[in-house]
């Protein structure tokens, strides 16, 4: 049944002679302007897709957890985060919430490799950390509200060097000496979290940068281990981030 | 321009409408969480793949103080990404986004009856450009002020109630500029403009619900504090602009068998004593006056329906049309000269969708839409009036 119907949907959207207006070429030119313009906020949303801003799972006091994809494959983001619970809900007194800090660091292995085999790069640095705290209560058996603060940090530059014939990496015919660019903001963060299964969970959450009016959806499902994820920057240049992450809650 | 002043209003109904609904059970502190998240990839026939979104968040905490006494507050964020758009409302590529924050004070004078004064403020950006700074937005809106509302129930059984409210806004646009202004006075580097879309908007509805069927009257004004009405010699005369809209609209959301119907219809008079100047190019001596310019009459219907095939799954269907016919503006042809027919836009959306109910408070969709945008409106140089497109997306609701 569920697969008549999606055949059915993929008929009723392919039909269109639209697709034939598609100018693949001038897309990629159009994201890789996007790029250009705003590499760090590019870069940065693959920080957030490794950030754990969920809240720990109650009765649990301390997490690690280390972003899959797309931070350490492909991006070569080396990562890693951890939860520690300050307060569990109601301990002090009823209704007073869960507090637990967050926080991680993540360092680009590609950039590294780069300044160490390549010619023309002279140094590279791709880079940042996030810290911040979540409160969350449950607002019935099956429904848990979490609200959130973060400071995300990140730091992107390198340094060329000409090649045997004089001239530097061109991006877009543009000859490029050096860039340092960097991001940094305060974010809020508003969830709902929800029961899927036995052991598993499903979340729903709004990131918010203060300065720079970045926002993000983060949509989740995670279990003992694992965390499957589907986050969107609507104002990004990727808009969706599929999201494979690896967790341990102590 | 009009759909920045309605949306203001529609989010100030809504949360409203929000207050008004929020759960309300023994305990002292209710929280309300509301989140909508949609992701689309646009077709058009004319133009490149595109792709949008929307969020809605709404995040609300309801404080029982005592048993007559409650207070409510409400943080909404609404963002509005690239998509199809109706004729004169916007282009593909515009952006919104928007923080409202509404306080309640609800206080219940009988068993039936209710008064809820608050107060509002909102923070609105737009912008059209991929890289354009979000605080440049020449749209960009700030509005501030508050609201008196009174609920009286008059079927418990069956929530029957009916609300009357008041609404004030005092609205400013910290960044607009008239162009007609700049192009008569581009010598001038001084600010001539600032402050022209300001105004104060005032609302009085009322509105009706019982056993799922909902309805109502809304009649709104626009009072501008700066900008004036353009004279038929191309100068601005002495007559402040004035714009209201008045209402109509009723709906229900109810489930028949397995059929889940929540159709929405609404009828919309538009009148603006704003004309127009239409400069065909710059440094044009002879320009057309366009008396009347902005009146309109909008018709809207939404009906969609979903076929709940299992308890999780449900199969969907929505079909849409708004018809805009403008009182006196005469529909352009190609070359931007005015026809001898009024004009008229229409903007029809079919949908197929799939949803899953992922549990009792969030659910996933599935949607494809085919959409047809038709005008007898011509002159397509800035603005798109006849297209056809596709779209598919996906949506996420969690509600609590």
């Amino acid at each position: 049944m569920k697969r008549t119907i999606l055949i059915l949907l993929g008929l009723f959207l392919i039909k269109s002679s639209a697709f034939a207006a598609i100018d693949w070429e001038s897309k990629g030119m159009q994201i890789a302007g996007e790029i250009l313009a705003n590499p760090a906020g590019f870069f940065y949303d693959f920080q957030q897709d490794l950030e754990g801003t969920t809240p720990l799972p109650p009765g649990k006091s301390f997490g690690i957890q280390t972003g899959l994809f797309p931070t350490t494959i492909p991006m070569t983001y080396t990562n890693v985060s951890a939860k520690l619970r300050l307060h569990a809900e109601g301990r002090i007194a009823p209704g007073v919430p869960q507090l637990d800090l967050i926080g991680g660091y993540w360092d680009m292995l590609a950039a590294k490799l780069a300044t160490k085999n390549s010619d023309t790069i002279d140094d590279a640095k791709f880079g940042g950390y996030y810290a911040g705290g979540i409160l969350s209560t449950s607002v019935s058996p099956r429904v848990r509200t979490f609200w959130g603060y973060k400071r995300s940090v990140l730091s992107a530059k390198a340094k060329f060097l000409p090649n045997s014939r004089g001239k530097y990496p061109e991006l877009l015919g543009t000859p490029v000496k050096d860039f340092d660019t960097g991001f940094k903001d305060d974010f809020f963060i508003a969830g709902i979290e929800t029961p899927k299964g036995i052991g598993k969970l499903w979340s729903i959450q709004l990131n918010y940068g203060i300065k720079t009016k970045i926002f993000s959806s983060k949509v989740s499902w995670y279990g003992k281990l694992f965390e499957l994820g589907l986050n969107i920057y609507p104002e990004g240049v990727l808009v969706f981030h599929p999201v494979w992450n690896f967790h341990l809650n102590f | 321009m009009k759909k920045t002043i309605l949306s203001a209003f529609i989010a100030a109904a809504m949360a409203g409408s929000a207050c008004a609904t929020v759960a309300e059970d023994s305990k002292i502190f209710t929280p309300y969480f509301d989140m909508t998240l949609s992701e689309a990839a646009f077709l058009p026939s004319e133009g490149n793949i595109f792709s949008g979104g929307n969020i809605n968040t709404q995040v609300g905490l309801l404080s029982k103080i005592t048993r007559k006494d409650h207070l409510f507050g409400l943080y909404t964020f609404n963002y509005a990404g690239q998509g199809f758009a109706p004729q004169d409302s916007k282009q593909f590529t515009d952006r919104s986004m928007s923080h409202g924050f509404n306080f309640e004070y609800r206080r219940s004078l009988t068993d039936s009856l209710r008064v809820r004064p608050g107060i509002a403020f909102s923070k609105e950006y737009r912008r059209t450009g991929a890289n354009e700074a979000w605080d440049n937005g020449l749209y960009n809106m700030n509005s501030s002020g508050g609201q008196l509302a009174l609920d009286y129930s008059f079927d418990m059984e069956r929530n029957g109630y009916v609300t009357m409210q008041y609404l004030f806004r005092n609205v400013k646009f910290p960044n607009y500029t008239d162009l007609l202004r700049e192009f008569q006075n581009a010598g001038n580097t001084a600010e001539t403009s600032g402050g022209l879309q300001d105004q104060t908007m005032g609302q009085v509805s009322l509105r009706p619900n019982w056993n799922k069927f909902f309805g109502g009257v809304t009649y709104t004004v626009q009072n501008y504090k700066n900008q004036k009405v353009v004279a038929d010699t191309g100068v601005y005369g002495d007559t402040k602009q004035k714009d209201t809209d008045t209402a109509f609209d009723f709906g229900f959301h109810h489930s028949l068998w397995i059929l889940e119907m929540y159709p929405m219809v609404s009828y919309t008079m538009h009148k603006s004593n704003q004309n127009f100047m239409k400069y065909k190019f710059l440094g044009d001596t002879a320009p057309e006056f366009g008396k009347d310019y902005y009146s309109f009459k909008e018709f809207a219907l939404s009906v969609p329906l979903d076929l709940n095939i299992t308890s999780k799954w449900a199969i969907g269907g929505a079909f849409n049309i708004q018809r805009r016919a403008y009182d006196s503006r005469y529909a352009r042809n190609e070359t931007n000269d005015f026809t001898t027919a009024k004009q008229v836009n229409t903007m029809t959306t079919l949908t197929g969708s799939i949803r899953k109910r992922i549990n009792e408070v969030a659910m996933v969709r599935l949607f494809g839409s085919v959409i047809v945008a038709s005008s007898n409106n011509k002159f397509e140089k800035y603005m798109p009036y006849n297209y056809t497109g596709n779209s598919f997306g996906i949506a996420y609701n969690l509600s609590y």
